[in-house]
């Protein structure tokens, strides 16, 4: 015998516009709970991370989130093992690509999941990371700072930044160290020390030997990046400081489109006839391409490359590389680009992060890791006389910091980058074509850039 | 009078189907009426989660006032505003045109041609039908990668193959309109096959009577193909235009990584401003603005193709 109540409830009927509007209903309400999900499976990495992490500093692990680059790999390998094996607390390491770990991290620190205790960072996120709450104040924490840490490179990691302009929200904020560098990424001069009768101290001296040896295809007085956007910036910037120009002035009004940064340009243009063809499609790979098969006298570019030059496998002209500040007009003016790491806002073992970061940059952990080669971030451990007979590019390293000049310190900075970049690009490729009238496109190309980014600056409201 | 509903029941085994009669809206004639539509709850559902959210949230994000990456509410139409006073916008929007314009223009021809040539049995038809379609199978991260090896000045072909004839190095993409003529060779390259294989499908499946009888009528190849072949093609020809036209038109991959959009803004498509926009920016609501845009003129652009495509059935 049937259920009476059974046979109730099967006996409803259903109109279409009933199940129209409960269909729509449970896909609302799975829609909606599609974040919630996502949030969840953070959380998985959460549970975790917590999970490790909940030995406080006497034990327990700390877990380091970064991007893949060569650079870190002595940090990774040789490093960390050895923190665990003085401290007692295991290291996770998780490394994945530079664009994803962006979106990563700031997903992870904007909810806090505590999957991570210490994102490391390219220095332009501080801006973005510190004012969104994304990392945690170091002053704050109690992080011990070693003095000798050189100043332009500890001074990436504050925020609001202790120098040039701020964004109106934090004009009035004392800056705090939000984030610890722990390599010193600069731009240096690359120069042949076989073809060059001393080290190049200024762009005449560049000048006058790209003119004496330039031979193309087999030789070339100087590369350069030149692709729009980001690494043609890269390029410029030297060029730009040392002539006294601004990327932005302390007001954040551009200061490349006068006297000094058309000057700058004009300068690189000078360059064209030394110049393989091609350079406006440059970029790290191509142009150091160049300089390590030996057709190159010289070249800016990061540290990144240092380690590579005397390596027979890598490079055609071993030992004849060497190194110095990138050269001055006014002064020299290499940009800086330090690998730099946060506490996370939600990182399960704060203690644990902050033995680690004054471990790592302590002084005689440094010096091992400048003995790895690696652009080290402390004073003593660039000038070592020892290893700087060993990897000459370290005391360069050193010069370059303390003569750097940073970017714009904003999240903005992008944005920024790529106007700058884009308009860049377009005056290389139209000098490259006409091969004259260099004064007149430099200053073209910069006032549009200069005026665009203004009206962005502008239309964000922040400034 | 009340209606009465005719319901199937279970038969005993052996025998007919038998079948009752029941009211409507009561018993078990209501629930047969609405199971079409309860079976239909899980996929209406999947498709609203996978589909029909993405977009709405996307829509939703395009009207947000996101600043470094959060959400700072609703801001009506700025997104909007912000976006069509953009020069770089409109840049890329008019550089995206010209791309879909010239790739689908040859890869058109190409493809019908070759599809002309391989249909009928000719001699190692078959290899070269394998050959034709193997670039299509290539990732284009990786047909990306590979003519950026092609192209590039210090390591490529194509420079010593100019200074071989004793003409100086092109430097493909160090100029405005080499660069863009490459990264739309590289695109034929990629997506001919395609044409060619649907239009090859097209011309196998078409009936042999009417061009048969234009034979033995006289008609020569050139007025064959003009009078009969290509109208009876163009079904399956504007299908092809269309979907290469939607594919071309968010290009992407192949793009980033031999130009990156450069030099200047010579090769930046929607794409990859966009991507800029969301992701190296943090502008996500100008981001979607832009998408959004994009995507109602690819829908107005549907709409004519379906209409053509329906007159050509016709």
């Amino acid at each position: 015998m049937s259920d009476p109540m059974s046979s109730e409830r099967t006996s409803r009927s259903y109109t279409r516009g009933q199940i129209v509007k409960s269909a729509l209903g449970t896909g609302a309400v799975l829609g909606g709970l599609g974040p919630l999900a996502a949030a969840c499976g953070s959380s998985g990495g959460s549970s975790s991370g917590a999970a490790a992490g909940s030995g406080g500093s006497g034990g327990g692990s700390i877990t380091i989130g970064t991007f893949s680059d060569p650079a870190m790999v002595p940090f990774q390998k040789v490093f960390l093992p050895k923190f665990t094996k003085e401290t007692g607390i295991k290291v996770n390491y998780q490394q994945t690509n530079y664009n994803a770990w962006y979106q990563n991290s700031k997903t992870d620190g904007l909810q806090k999941t505590g999957a991570y205790d210490i994102y490391v960072m390219d220095d332009n996120w501080v801006p973005e990371f510190a004012a969104g709450g994304i990392i945690q104040s170091m002053d704050k924490l109690g992080l011990k700072v070693n003095p000798d840490i050189l100043a332009k490179g500890l001074d990436q990691g504050y925020w609001p930044p202790k120098s040039g302009p701020r964004l109106k929200a934090f004009a009035n904020d004392t800056p705090q160290l939000y984030s610890l560098v722990i390599i010193d990424d600069v731009e240096i001069l690359y120069y042949r020390g076989d073809l060059f009768p001393s080290a190049p101290k200024t762009w005449d001296d560049i000048a006058a030997t790209a003119k004496a040896k330039t031979n193309p295809p087999s030789m070339y007085g100087w590369t350069a990046r030149g692709v729009a956007g980001n690494p043609i910036v890269q390029t410029y910037l030297p060029l730009l400081n040392s002539y006294g120009g601004n990327f932005v002035n302390d007001d954040w009004s551009p200061g490349f489109a006068g006297p000094e940064g058309v000057g700058a340009l004009e300068r690189l243009f000078s360059f064209i006839p030394y110049m393989p063809s091609g350079v406006a499609a440059f970029d790290t790979s191509q142009e150091t391409a160049v300089m390590l098969e030996g057709h190159c006298t010289a070249m800016t570019e990061y540290t990144g490359t240092a380690h590579i030059v005397d390596d027979p496998t890598q490079s055609k002209v071993p030992h004849k590389i060497d190194f110095a500040a990138t050269p001055t007009q006014e002064r020299s003016g290499p940009a800086i680009g330090t690998f730099i790491c946060g506490i996370a806002s939600g990182a399960p073992n704060t203690a644990g992060a902050v033995k680690f970061l004054e471990w790592f940059t302590s002084s005689p952990v440094q010096k091992e890791f400048a003995g790895t080669g690696s652009a080290a971030v402390t004073g003593s451990a660039l000038r070592d006389a020892t290893l700087s007979k060993k990897y000459r590019w370290l005391p360069a390293i050193a010069d370059a910091v303390d003569n750097s000049i940073p970017k714009p310190r904003t999240p903005d900075e992008p944005k920024m980058e790529d106007l700058l970049g884009t308009a860049l690009n377009q005056a290389l490729v139209q000098a490259i074509s006409q091969k004259s009238n260099y004064q007149q496109i430099a200053q073209s190309h910069l006032t549009t850039a200069a005026n665009q980014i203004t009206a962005y600056l502008k239309q964000q409201g922040t400034y | 009078m009340t209606d009465l509903v005719v319901s199937p029941e279970s038969p005993e085994p052996g025998e007919p189907p038998r079948q009752r009669k029941v009211l409507p809206g009561s018993g078990w004639g209501g629930r047969f009426v609405a199971s079409p539509y309860l079976l239909l709850v899980p996929a209406a559902v999947a498709l609203a989660g996978v589909s029909l959210y993405p977009l709405f949230y996307g829509v939703r994000a395009s009207f947000t006032h996101y600043l470094y990456g959060r959400d700072f509410g609703t801001n009506g139409l700025t997104n909007y505003r912000n976006v069509w006073h953009d020069e770089f916008f409109r840049q890329a929007m008019v550089t995206t045109a010209k791309y879909v314009v010239c790739t689908v223009t040859i890869e058109t021809l190409l493809g019908l041609g070759l599809a002309l040539l391989v249909s009928r049995e000719i001699r190692f038809s078959s290899p070269i039908r394998v050959g034709l379609i193997l670039p299509m199978t290539i990732a284009p991260v990786v047909v990306g990668v590979m003519w950026r090896l092609i192209y590039d000045s210090g390591v490529g072909v194509t420079d010593p193959l100019w200074q071989l004839f004793g003409a100086s190095p092109p430097d493909v993409l160090a100029h405005n309109t080499s660069a863009f003529i490459a990264v739309v060779v590289v695109d034929v390259w990629e997506w001919t096959p395609l044409i060619f294989l649907i239009v090859l499908a097209g011309l196998q499946s078409m009936p042999q009577e009417p061009l048969e009888a234009a034979r033995v009528d006289g008609a020569g190849r050139v007025r064959l193909f003009m009078d009969h072949t290509l109208p009876m093609l163009m079904p399956v020809l504007l299908v092809a235009i269309t979907l290469r036209t939607i594919d071309a038109i968010g290009t992407f991959d192949q793009i980033y990584v031999l130009t990156q959009g450069g030099p200047g803004t010579a090769t930046r498509l929607i794409s990859i401003y966009a991507y800029n926009t969301a992701f190296l920016f943090t502008q996500y609501g100008q981001a979607a603005a832009m998408l959004v845009m994009l995507l109602i003129m690819v829908m107005l652009l549907m709409i004519v193709a379906v209409r053509l495509m329906r007159r050509a059935a016709r």
